[in-house]
Parts: structure tokens; C-alpha cells; sequence
């Protein structure tokens, strides 16, 4: 029996050999293959000098806190008066803050990172927002997805651009695997595009649906094997087949080539993703929340050896107007346990050296509570960064609760910075090529 | 450029072409209706459609009155807690009023009796994309859906016009704001950038300027209607575009579409829908020329276009990807079965990326190849098996059984007993364009015929037992799910 990290992983070549052609074709690879190849390669050797996977290499974990986290009852300045003068109802005393410094210090149910903060294993970005700070949930979810600037409306997001412009080398297409329904704007890109999915029994070609299901799959996968295939003579073993093609090969070939292409990456993102949850079981309890049952499925799916350097998973109802404190204990609480869980796995694993998370939220909250004992719509806010990697502390400036702009704390770490730094100095490619210029690095990592 | 089809070549898979592109496709009884018009008739038939506005009545939204009730109750309310109580018991009406108003359009779609027109409602949507996430009223998205059928056919100016003054739109870019003293450039910026001539065609003191003659639109509370606020608006000066004046906004529209950009931008989105993506500059050029040379009347202009030989290009037929809306659609009157559920329907478009109402961001959806992931190519598949089977696990159990397709009638008995005449037919009702002879050998090879002896390699390693004759129900619904769940299939 193999461990899970020592479990076969595919490439591209033998899932075609051995998955979608039964065999039948075992020396001959579909021509487009061989152009894709040569041209990924000349990519990812001019972008990165070499291909790295989430096999063996570093991984990012976007966590999104959906509906605008309050960053002051997150990471709460109980050492400023101004936070309890704004905050009558709902400001949490300070006898109860599991501090960090004489400032500030985390929600009382974040014992877990408390914990994680000491051991070394968690950094606390301060202030983190744009300039321009809108405050439509929508909008301002597109900004922090897109990386735009505040007036800017983008379609592709941060790591679908991270996606096109650094990833082609990656085998196979699973670059980036959301856990949810919807894929997130921020993975949206022209391609390779990432995968998104709540269970993985549902990403998959529903045969059952047949009345003869083995029929159906199998048919199904040879009316969606790529098109030239059949009249390939490329030789994989001659060594005849990259030098008989000079230059980058055009990558977008036609409309139903990339159905093809597409569909054939599905099938094996599909394969590959159910294998491994299949086989892979966590050896650490998670809680039963959904962010517990995402971040399940990713340690699993690290552990399994996915290739996969990006993950998204999310958590919501953070948008508390009325009656916060009760809502935001428990979100607290869930965000802990399901982090702890989360990291615990990847200790167990071996892994935690290779993971960084990254949280984010639309908006932080106005600094003053409103009637209803919630807040409304912010600005800036904290955000945390965990992993084995990361080095502890706090980075940035906390706002000051009293010089605000329109009410709100004004940011002093631009969100862009905290994805360049994830970008140059976790995953190791170009930041400039992905949000459009240089910001500057953070030290986290 | 647009020199017409000879009427010759007019056949079953060119009328299926246009009843495709210009429609939402339908069953081959619809494609042989309109392969006998010739292509001129057919042309007319899709763009002399009456209006079919008595087939469907209004749906039952929350109308503005209520709403303006609920906004008093909320008011008057004594405690914070009444006053959140009015507030969540308006929001949970208008979230039933807007999966009505969604409903009621992709049923319009679905048995519209004028299919050119949804069809172009459904691009000025995607051009004025306005969503609903921020709007925030049925009511008012229901309105612009109204003005977008009602002008989808006519001279774009008047279109545009009658969009500066939408109450949907007015909220949706901040208009409502925009007062003399402080005049919101969001609207003006847009209807140059995005709406109209594209970016880089305008200057900074363009949108400026603009955004002056375009104060004082307002919404009436009472009533969710248009209103023009005279005190609001800056009657003064302006100079646009060189000009110098007291324009108003309608004055700032007609300047805006007196430029041959104006044309160009708008033909190349119309082209791109209609024919293909990326379109060479000449064909910007004299595209853009048409339209402006038929005064921007856009049934003229899809006239000439649906007639030429251009339009039926190899190069053009069937390379299209189907949208998920168009998807849809189509399926459903390929299939000659009612749209799935409104919980099926909710999910599925969503997971598929085109939410009416919800378009992601005001420059609308990007379609074509961005419409298709591995997610979403996999989730068309089972959709199709949903369809075809309804079994609802096949989703996730997310909904109820789905109408039965009328087998009978798809495949009568007389087609069930030979291989080649199952296959073809059944191709034709589900591609409506030849079949790549890969795929037809592996239908074929399905039902247990081995079609290429001397290719053996494309045949799968086991043989499969030939399927008895005539074929069942169940062989049948097999290999239309197998049809359907290809790269080919999600071409028009």
C-alpha cells in the first residue's frame, strides 16, 4: 500500500495512453499534444525558468470571508480608546482579547491561531485596502478578485492571470481548484483555467445517468479524444516530433480543438481529482462547517499529490449589520477550528512547510457600531497569512481609529502588495506580468 | 461584402444555421418550415415576426407602490428591530419577484413566436448589462427588459436614448446623483466606453462635459417612473467633441452616434454575436458602413447580413459556441420539452456563468471560448443526461424529475432498424451540421457495428455486443446522451 504522497501522478502522455484510448494507441501522441508541450515549455522556460507543480512545490490557499469581515473585532486595538468610544455595544473587553501586543490582540475565539501566532506559524497583515475604497459588496468582491484599482473594471482575475501567464507548463490543466458551486472571478482567465467543484463525486461525467452506463463512459470518452489523434504519426520515441516543429506552436489552434482540449483536461482533472479523494483519507478530525468540509477536500487533495498550486475556498455570511456579536463569535469560532484542523493535517502530512494561506475579505466595517448593535459597510482591514513558511508578526501599520476617511480606516497596505508577495516570493513567478505593475513586497515570507 | 445566398444553395442545415443564430434553434419540423421559405422568405420570417407580446403577460412582480408601502412601514417603524423586520420581509419578496421575472424571460425565450427579437433583447442585455446585485428591483430590470424588446429591432440612437433615460440604468450608474453641482461621471464614461464607441475614442473632458448635460434624471419614488429634474440640470455650456453648445444628453447621444466609430464599435459587437469573433478590420469597416448607411436600423442591417453568402461561410456555420442561455434554449426545443424546473434552471445557469439580471460587471458576459471550462464543459454534459433522463442526481439531486422527451417522435419506428438511419437522424435533430465521421463511426460503434475494420485502432478495446433492432427507448436516449455529451454539440 502506498502512502498517499507516493500515489502515481499521471501526466498528460500516459492519461492518454493508458485512460482515453484504452491502449490501443500507446506509442502515438494526438498531435496538438506535442504543440501544446513544446510551446508550454518555451513559456514556462521564459517565465519561470522551470515548471514547478503543487506535487513538489509551494501552494497557495485563498481563503475568502464573504459579506465584509470586521477586521476591529478581528484583530480588536483593545489599547485605543477611540475603539471602545466608537463601539459602546459591541466592542469586545479588553480583559478577553488574546493579545498579541500592547495594542493589539485577536478575538477571543481565535484561541487556535493565538496558538499558531506563537508557534511561528501566522503573520497579520494591518490595513489592508485600496485606494478609493468602494463599499458595494459586489463591486468591491470584483476589485479584490480582479486586482483592479478602484475605478477599473476588469474581467480577468488575479490568479486567472497568474493561470495564463505562468502556469502553461503545468500538467495537467488542474492549475487552480476552487471549492464551491461557482468558479471565482478571481481564477477567471482565457487559459488554462482552474477547476471548481463543492463535491467531487459531482465533477465528474454522470454515466449512471445511462442505461448503460460502462457504454456511455466509454463512448463518451472516445467521442471527446483530441482530433488528430487518429492521424498522428508523431512517434513519442523517435525524438523526431519537437524539432519538426520550429517555434512556438500556435496555442489556440480552433474552436472545437479547444472544446477538445478542454474536455480531454476535464476528464482528467475529473479522474485524477476523484482518485484522489477517493483514496485519501484526512488523519485529523475538521469540523462540520463548510469551510471545515473545503478545507478537508484540500488537504486531501494536497496530500494526494494534485498538482494544483492554487486552492480557493470560501466562508460566508460575514456581512453582520444587526446583532453582531452572537454571528460573529460564531463565524470566529468556525474560521478557527476549520484553520486549526486545516493546519494540523499539513503538519501531520509533512506539508506545512510548503502551504501558505491567505485571507481576505471584500471590506472591513465602519469603525462606528450602528443601531441594530452591528456595523455597516468599511473599508480597510486585517488580514492573516498562515503557514509553515510564514514568518510571525505583524505587518503594516494598524489604521488609527480616529483619522478616517468617511468614517472608515484609511489603508495603509495596499491588497496588491500582499498578492505580489505571494506571487514573487511564495510561488516564485513575476508579480508584474499578473497585476499589471510592481508593488511593493511584504516580508511575510 | 454582403452579396446575398443564392437561393440554390438554400437546404435544411443553412435555414437550421439562421433559425440557430438568429433564434434558439428548434426541432427539424421548425427547420423544414423554413428551408421551404427559400432564404429570403426566411429571412422575412424572422424579421417582419409579429409581436407576440399577448402570448405573454406581464409577470407578478413587486410593483413600485408596494414598495413604496414597505419604504413608510420602514420609517414609521418604532424599534430598530420592526424596522429590520420591514426590511427583511421586503427583501424576501423581492428575491421571489426576481426568480419570477427570470422565469417569465427564459419561458419568453423559450416559446417566443418572435425569436430575432428575444434574441436581440438578449444582446442589448449583454450590451447594457445591468444587474440586478445592485438595482435591487424587479421591478425596474423588468422595465429596461421592456425597453430593450420594444427598441431591439429599430434605429440604435433612439435605443440608446430611451436607455439614458432607464430607471434600472439611472440606478445602475449612479445618473440618479448626478446634480448640476455635482456631476457622477460613471453614466457618461460608459455610454462612450462600453455602449457606444469604445475606449479610446473620446477624451477625459468629453466624459466631463457629458456628464453635465446628463444631470437631472431621476426616478420617481412612487412610481419607479422617469423623471427630468429641471433644478438638478446644468443648463449651461458644453463643448463636446470640438462642439460647443447647451447640449443636453440628448444632444450629447446624437453627437455620439453621428460618428462612424459609433457604427463600427456596434457592428463588430452585432458581428461578433451574430457571425464570429475577432472580425477583421475590413469587415469592421463595411460592417459599420451598413449600419450607418441604413440609418443604424438594426432589423435592415440583420437583413442583409442574414442573406448573404458571408453569413453561411463554412467558416462561419457551426463554429460558434453556444452560450449557456442559448444552450438552453435550444436543448430544451431540440428536445421539444418544457424548461427544467426553476431550481434546475437557477443552478444550472449559474454554474454555467450567464445569470440574466446578473451579468458579472457592466461590460457584460465575454463569451465565446470563456464561456467553457472543465467544470462547466462537464456540467453541459450532465445537463444533457438530466435532460434526456431525468434523474435528478445527475445534478446533485438539486431538483425535481424533468418533463419525459417525446421518443416516439424523435425517433419513430421507422428509423429504429438500421444503424446508419438512427444515427443520421437523430444527428440532424441534435447538430443541425454534418457529423465528423469519427464521431458517426463511434455512434455507430455504439450500437454494435464495426464500422472500421480496417482502422481498428479507433475502436474501443472491447467490442460492444450489437445492440438488437429495432432499438429500444433505452438505446435510443443512449446515444442522444452520447451525441450530446461532445465538444460538437456545444457548437452552433
Amino acid at each position: 500500500m502506498k502512502s498517499p504522497k507516493e500515489q502515481p501522478v499521471h501526466t498528460r502522455r500516459e492519461f492518454l495512453r493508458t485512460s482515453v484510448l484504452g491502449g490501443a494507441l500507446a506509442s502515438t501522441v494526438p498531435l496538438f499534444l506535442e504543440k501544446t508541450f513544446l510551446c508550454l515549455d518555451t513559456m514556462a522556460a521564459a517565465t519561470t525558468g522551470q515548471v514547478t507543480t503543487g506535487k513538489d512545490g509551494t501552494i497557495l490557499v485563498v481563503l475568502q470571508l464573504a459579506g465584509g469581515n470586521d477586521g476591529l473585532n478581528t484583530l480588536v486595538p483593545f489599547g485605543d480608546d477611540a475603539y471602545y468610544k466608537a463601539r459602546p455595544k459591541i466592542a469586545l473587553p479588553a480583559k478577553d482579547i488574546l493579545r498579541i501586543s500592547d495594542y493589539a490582540g485577536f478575538h477571543p475565539k481565535l484561541t487556535g491561531l493565538r496558538s499558531l501566532y506563537g508557534e511561528g506559524h501566522l503573520g497579520m497583515v494591518q490595513g489592508v485596502g485600496y485606494p478609493n475604497p468602494n463599499r458595494s459588496h459586489f463591486r468591491s468582491t470584483e476589485i479584490w478578485q480582479t486586482a483592479s484599482d478602484s475605478e477599473q473594471i476588469l474581467s480577468d482575475g488575479w490568479l486567472g492571470r497568474y493561470f495564463d501567464n505562468c502556469c502553461r507548463g503545468v500538467d495537467p490543466a488542474t492549475v487552480g481548484v476552487a471549492i464551491g458551486g461557482q468558479t471565482p472571478q478571481a481564477f477567471s482567465s482565457r487559459e488554462p483555467k482552474g477547476v471548481a467543484f463543492s463535491n467531487p463525486e459531482q465533477f465528474r461525467y454522470m454515466k449512471e445517468a445511462a442505461n448503460d452506463p460502462a457504454a456511455a463512459d466509454q463512448f463518451m470518452r472516445q467521442m471527446n479524444q483530441p482530433p488528430d489523434s487518429e492521424h498522428s504519426s508523431l512517434k513519442e520515441n523517435a525524438g523526431g516530433s519537437i524539432g519538426m516543429l520550429a517555434g512556438p506552436a500556435d496555442m489556440d489552434g480552433s474552436t472545437v480543438e479547444f472544446l477538445q482540449r478542454t474536455a480531454l483536461d476535464a476528464q482528467m482533472s475529473s479522474d485524477r481529482i476523484l482518485e484522489i479523494t477517493r483514496k485519501t483519507k484526512s488523519t485529523v478530525d475538521y469540523p462540520g462547517s463548510q469551510l471545515g468540509n473545503s478545507l478537508n477536500m484540500v488537504g486531501r487533495l494536497i496530500a494526494g499529490g494534485l498538482p494544483s498550486r492554487v486552492y480557493y475556498v470560501s466562508q460566508g455570511g460575514f456581512d453582520t449589520h444587526a446583532n453582531q456579536i452572537p454571528a460573529h463569535d460564531r463565524l470566529m469560532g468556525d474560521l478557527d477550528a476549520a484553520l486549526g484542523a486545516f493546519i494540523a493535517d499539513l503538519k501531520a502530512q509533512g506539508n506545512l512547510g510548503r502551504v501558505l494561506v491567505l485571507s481576505f475579505s471584500e471590506f472591513g466595517r465602519r469603525v462606528t457600531e450602528n443601531a441594530s448593535g452591528g456595523t455597516d459597510h468599511g473599508a480597510a482591514a486585517p488580514l492573516f497569512v498562515l503557514g509553515g513558511g510564514v514568518k510571525p508578526g505583524l505587518y503594516g501599520a494598524y489604521p488609527s481609529l480616529t483619522d478616517l476617511h468617511d468614517g472608515d480606516l484609511k489603508f495603509s497596505t495596499d491588497f496588491r502588495s500582499v498578492y505580489a508577495t505571494a506571487l514573487e516570493r511564495w510561488l516564485g513567478v513575476p508579480s508584474e506580468v499578473v497585476l499589471g505593475k510592481k508593488y511593493p513586497l511584504l516580508p511575510f515570507v | 461584402m454582403f452579396s446575398p445566398l443564392s437561393e440554390k444553395l438554400w437546404d435544411r442545415t443553412r435555414a437550421a444555421h439562421l433559425l440557430n443564430r438568429a433564434g434558439f434553434g428548434g426541432d427539424p419540423g421548425e427547420i423544414d418550415k423554413l428551408t421551404a421559405m427559400g432564404v429570403a422568405g426566411a429571412v422575412d420570417w424572422f424579421l417582419k415576426a409579429p409581436g407576440d407580446d399577448e402570448l405573454f403577460p406581464p409577470p407578478s412582480l413587486l410593483e413600485p407602490s408596494t414598495r413604496f408601502e414597505f419604504k413608510k412601514r420602514e420609517k414609521a417603524a418604532l424599534t430598530e428591530d420592526d424596522r429590520l423586520a420591514v426590511r427583511k420581509q421586503l427583501g424576501e419578496i423581492e428575491h421571489l419577484s426576481m426568480l419570477d421575472l427570470r422565469l417569465w424571460w427564459l419561458n419568453r425565450m423559450r416559446y417566443t413566436t418572435a425569436p430575432l427579437r428575444e434574441k436581440m433583447t438578449l444582446f442589448w442585455h449583454g450590451h447594457f448589462a445591468t444587474s440586478n446585485q445592485k438595482v435591487n428591483d424587479s421591478w425596474m430590470m423588468w422595465g429596461q427588459n421592456e425597453t430593450l424588446r420594444q427598441e431591439a429591432l429599430g434605429k440604435f440612437p433612439v435605443l440608446l436614448k430611451a436607455i439614458s433615460r432607464d430607471p434600472a440604468m439611472i440606478r445602475w450608474l449612479d445618473l440618479g446623483q448626478s446634480r448640476k453641482d455635482h456631476p457622477n461621471e460613471n453614466f457618461a464614461r460608459e455610454v462612450m466606453e462600453l455602449f457606444s464607441l469604445g475606449e479610446g475614442h473620446y477624451t477625459e473632458q468629453d466624459i466631463q462635459q457629458a456628464a453635465k448635460a446628463f444631470t437631472g434624471y431621476r426616478i420617481v419614488p412612487e412610481t419607479g417612473a422617469f423623471r427630468f429634474a429641471e433644478r438638478d440640470y446644468d443648463p449651461g455650456t458644453k463643448i463636446f467633441f470640438g462642439k460647443t453648445g447647451a447640449f443636453t444628453g440628448d444632444d450629447i447621444i446624437d453627437t455620439i452616434t453621428s460618428q462612424p466609430q459609433c457604427a463600427r464599435f456596434i457592428g463588430k459587437k452585432l458581428w461578433t454575436f451574430f457571425v464570429a469573433g475577432d472580425p477583421s478590420e475590413e469587415v469592421v469597416q463595411g460592417f459599420g458602413e451598413l449600419l450607418l448607411s441604413n440609418g443604424y436600423d438594426i432589423a435592415a442591417t440583420l437583413g442583409v447580413l442574414f442573406r448573404s453568402e458571408a453569413f453561411y461561410s463554412p467558416h462561419v456555420m457551426h463554429h460558434q459556441i453556444k452560450g449557456p442561455v442559448q444552450w438552453m434554449i435550444q436543448t430544451t426545443r431540440m428536445l421539444e420539452i418544457p424548461l427544467p424546473d426553476a431550481k434546475v434552471l437557477e443552478n444550472s445557469l449559474a454554474a454555467l456563468g450567464q445569470v440574466v439580471f446578473a451579468p458579472p460587471n457592466v461590460k457584460g458576459w465575454d463569451g465565446g471560448r470563456s464561456w467553457i471550462s472543465a467544470a462547466s464543459l462537464l456540467y453541459r454534459y450532465n445537463l444533457a443526461a438530466y435532460l434526456l433522463s431525468g434523474k435528478a442526481r445527475v445534478l446533485g439531486g438539486g431538483g425535481t424529475k424533468t418533463a419525459a422527451i417525446p421518443l416516439s417522435k424523435i425517433a419513430p419506428e421507422s428509423v429504429r432498424k438500421s444503424p446508419d438511419q438512427l444515427v443520421d437522424h437523430l444527428a440532424f435533430r441534435i447538430f443541425n451540421y454534418p457529423f465528423p465521421e469519427k464521431d458517426r463511426a463511434t455512434c455507430l460503434a455504439f450500437l454494435g457495428v464495426d464500422h472500421d475494420a480496417e482502422n481498428p485502432a479507433r475502436m474501443p478495446e472491447k467490442k460492444p455486443v450489437p445492440k438488437p433492432i429495432p432499438y429500444t427507448d433505452a438505446v435510443v436516449r443512449d446515444l442522444m446522451q452520447l451525441m450530446m455529451s461532445t465538444p460538437f454539440y456545444q457548437l452552433n
